[in-house]
């Protein structure tokens, strides 16, 4: 045996050792592994210190260590911490192997003798193991300063605002006519009421004219290559059918069109649009579209009203216009397609789409706009009547394990702007019906005192159902909206004029596709799953695409905000490192040995196999691999390595905890 | 030596094989209560009969008339959102209190549903002139009167079987039903 190795058990406090005897396996480690090379054994209270870093640094120099295993917590929190403190002693850092005696062992045991005799186990296969690892270098990449990011909401506005002023280049891409998303279509925002158009529109303003951001409206990704520092992205330019270089965004075209479409998108079914069109008035780009579905012209080959009227010279019209496609390089990538509405029609008990004055929150938000259908009035759907009660009922589709199980997080919020909307404009008596009310952030709090303070009524209790099936006279030509007052407990039904159900918030119907083309996976409620959900929550398993905003889970804006900047944040640290280095932890296909079978290609996670038709061999892009090991088990020839994992190193481990029984005593090797 | 189980360790056994979640999952919505079509007979609304277990209110919950009003129409249960077995716990609360032989006084459904299990045990079938005349008299003599005439109808319509019928293999029906409550026991 050459290997000199140093065992170093941690207490993690009381973590690790309230449950494992952590003197008795560093005593053991060190008289029974001595065979395996092990030359030194500690415990420490608290390995990942300074100064349990020092013992180990210390030992590496003067007993010449060629080998450390630190037996401790999961890798996945201290593996680099221990890797750069071997580097620090001038040990190559892939030489240092941790173990897990706490994840796999002190947390989820209570028999302290068996716990004890575990961490032994679990300590003998990391040294057996580690005798095997190989000195690796990790790979470097250079990193292209331009960046990519989808989705032009707000969170995606703040995040290419962010890195453009740095002075790097951003290709923003949005798949609408316009950019702003969905707070565009707000009218106020809680807590302060600010008007959202007027914080809103100077950022889209500033992103339509700003030198480092080359904007994509109407367009759609539609292929992701390459990996971080390196994308190749393909974006699909739809066309608009109006030359933007010619186009001044008069509005006489829109005006002209004599097609008439109800907008499901922007004015979420409660106003029209033309057949070409701008979402709003605000709209960045000030360029129209025209759609194809609804023109006359592209139906029935008439019309061309917009073509007709148009000022410009030459004309800005151009029924001839194909879609296009675009190639960018960027380096990194940021998501930010945020949220689709929860379909109200699926609670067939609250009446949504069968009672006319049962409305959504974002149809709710379209009458409140002063710019939208009703120009701020908020009346019913007969668009004269003003109501004299409305009920607003929370978590629809949130908080049930009939639809959403989590919660939206920004219904409560919305629901007392309503209250508090309604109340002002019309004097309506204004009841929310709640199960909990939720007001966590900053001056939240507060803006539900002041509802109560202006007259709310609340009713703790989910709204069981929605009828206009009268019971008594009073109810009669209204909507009776039936739930349990739980803090009285009796059934009410309250008669009302109006109903707005807070709908809760989802992820986009196709946000499952769109992450597989960015190799980045959805958690069970189908938001992007981040790198860490407290200590990383805008960075993804795939190194160089990050989230931000919704896609993430449900959030309001300031935290949209915050993580569109903190998403950039990390983008300009990575541009600013010029290259990246990567883990050398890597699968590698032996071509000898390669069937050719293409199992493995379609199995990873990451793209990162590729099929090499005229050697008939399947290829690891050393650069895409995240180094997960699915090609490498899947593999029916053996022909997939994964460096770091190789078949030694993990039959020896193997072999190394077999080595112990349940007395903690040594016994024979497992043959073979 | 086993613990004794608290009541709503009880309730939550005899759940244990319906297919909701445990009741300690409730978050009091109240959307079981606001969909109760019963809900104004009750002594407490379904959600607080829950909220009264989980706090192993066992004599208030037993002396309530909550679960004997429920007809089982099974819409809390479709509509819970923490989805709890509502109905199948209300029925749980039958069998518990039947067990124990511990009611409010005065109420039918106890009656009513030891006569009706006996009648299905007995004959295979249900047969309402023999079932009916255990609460009739209930309603006083209008109430009666229009049972009457109703049964009258129901008589004539061909709805109501002036005999009591039986179903065929009542003796496999009978055997079946042994096996799962053993009626007359006492346990």
């Amino acid at each position: 045996m050459t290997e000199r190795i140093g065992v170093y058990v941690c207490h993690c406090g009381t973590n690790i050792a309230g449950v494992v005897d952590v003197a008795e396996v560093s005593r053991w480690a060190g008289k029974h592994l001595a065979a395996q090379g092990v030359v030194v054994s500690r415990d420490y209270k608290f390995m990942c210190s300074s100064l349990g870093q020092e013992l180990i640094q210390k030992d590496i120099k003067e007993l010449g260590l060629t080998r450390v295993v630190v037996a401790a917590c999961s890798p996945h929190l201290h593996e680099k911490t221990f890797r750069n403190a071997s580097k620090g002693a001038g040990l190559n850092p892939y030489l240092t192997e941790m173990v897990s005696i706490r994840e796999q062992d002190s947390w989820v045991h209570t028999d302290k003798a068996a716990a004890t005799d575990k961490a032994k186990a679990i300590l003998a296969g990391g040294v057996a193991r580690v005798a095997h690892n190989t000195e690796l270098e990790p790979l470097r990449v250079p990193i292209h300063p331009a960046t990519m990011i989808v989705g032009a909401g707000i969170a995606g506005i703040q995040a290419a605002l962010e890195i453009a002023d740095a002075g790097y280049h951003v290709y923003l891409v949005e798949r609408e006519p316009s950019i702003g998303g969905h707070m565009a279509q707000f009218d106020k925002t809680f807590p302060t009421l600010d008007c959202a158009a007027c914080i809103l529109t100077p950022k889209m303003f500033e992103v339509g004219s700003h030198p480092n951001i080359t904007l994509l409206t109407w367009s759609n990704v539609e292929k992701v290559d390459g990996y971080i520092g390196n994308f190749t992205v393909t974006i699909c330019k739809k066309a608009r059918y109006v030359n933007t270089d010619t186009c001044t965004g008069c509005g006489i075209c829109w005006e002209k069109c004599p097609w008439k479409v109800v907008d499901k998108v922007f004015e979420a079914g409660m106003g029209s649009r033309k057949a070409i069109y701008t979402p709003f008035p605000q709209a960045v780009p000030k360029y129209p579209v025209i759609d194809r579905e609804n023109c006359a012209y592209f139906k029935n080959g008439k019309c061309k009203a917009c073509q007709i009227f148009c000022p410009t010279e030459p004309n800005s019209i151009d029924f001839n216009q194909k879609d296009e496609m675009l190639e960018v390089q960027v380096g990194n990538i940021i998501l930010a397609t945020g949220y689709q509405l929860f379909d109200a029609t699926r609670i067939p008990q609250y009446g949504y789409g069968r009672l006319p004055n049962v409305f959504t929150s974002l149809e709710f938000e379209r009458m409140c706009n002063a710019s939208g259908p009703t120009e701020g009035k908020i009346v019913l759907r007969d668009k004269k009547t003003t109501p004299k009660t409305v009920v607003i009922v929370h978590c629809v589709g949130s908080r049930d394990e009939n639809y959403n199980k989590y919660c939206s997080s920004i219904c409560c919020m919305q629901s007392l702007k309503y209250a508090h909307l309604v109340m002002e404009r019309t004097g309506a008596e204004v009841y929310n019906c709640y199960i909990d009310i939720r007001t966590p952030f900053k001056d939240y709090e507060e803006f539900y005192k002041r509802v109560l303070e202006e007259g709310g009524n609340f009713i703790r209790g989910k709204v069981a159902e929605i009828t206009d099936v009268a019971r008594t006279p009073n109810e009669e030509g209204k909507l009776i909206v039936q739930v349990e007052d739980t803090l009285i407990g009796k059934q009410r039904r309250i008669p009302t004029d109006m109903v707005i159900l807070s709908a809760g918030i989802e992820p986009r119907h196709d946000a499952k596709e769109v992450g597989k083309q960015f190799g980045i996976s959805c958690g069970a409620s189908g938001w992007y799953i981040e790198r860490h959900p407290k200590l990383d929550p805008v960075a993804t398993m795939t190194e160089g695409v990050f989230i931000a905003g919704c896609v993430q889970g449900p959030k309001d804006i300031p935290a949209s905000v915050a993580q569109g900047a903190a998403a950039s944040a990390r983008v300009l640290g990575k541009i600013q490192q010029k290259e990246v280095a990567l883990e050398p932890v890597r699968a590698s296909i032996n071509e000898n040995q390669c069937s050719g079978c293409r199992i493995c290609n379609n199995l990873c996670p990451f793209n990162a196999i590729a099929f090499h038709e005229d050697r008939m061999v399947s290829e690891v892009n050393p650069a895409l691999c995240q180094g997960c090991g699915t090609c490498v088990a899947a593999c029916p020839a053996g022909a997939i390595s994964g460096t770091g994992f190789s078949n030694e190193q993990i039959l020896s481990q193997i072999e190394g905890l077999l080595l112990v029984n349940v007395d903690g005593n040594l016994t024979e090797a497992v043959p073979g | 030596m086993a613990a004794e189980l608290s009541f709503s360790d009880e309730i939550a056994n005899m759940m244990y094989a319906s297919h909701g979640n445990p009741i300690r999952e409730c978050i009091q919505c109240g959307t079981c209560s606001g969909t109760c079509p019963a809900a104004e007979f009750m002594d407490h609304t379904p959600r607080q009969i829950i909220g009264m277990i989980r706090a192993d209110l066992k004599d208030e919950v037993l002396a309530s008339n909550t679960y004997w009003s429920c007809a089982s129409c099974y819409h809390c249960t479709v509509r819970c959102p923490a989805g709890i077995d509502i109905a199948d716990m209300m029925y749980a609360l039958k069998r518990y209190s039947m067990w124990k032989k511990s009611y409010q006084e005065g109420l039918i459904g106890p009656a009513f549903s030891e006569s009706f299990v006996k009648m299905i045990a007995g004959s295979g079938r249900s047969f309402e002139p023999q079932l009916a005349p255990a609460y009739l008299f209930k309603y006083g003599p209008r109430g009666l009167i229009q049972e009457a005439q109703m049964a009258t109808s129901l008589v004539f319509k061909g709805r109501m079987p002036l005999l009591p019928r039986k179903i065929k293999g009542l003796e496999n029906f009978q055997r079946m039903v042994r096996r799962i409550i053993p009626i007359g026991e006492s346990s």
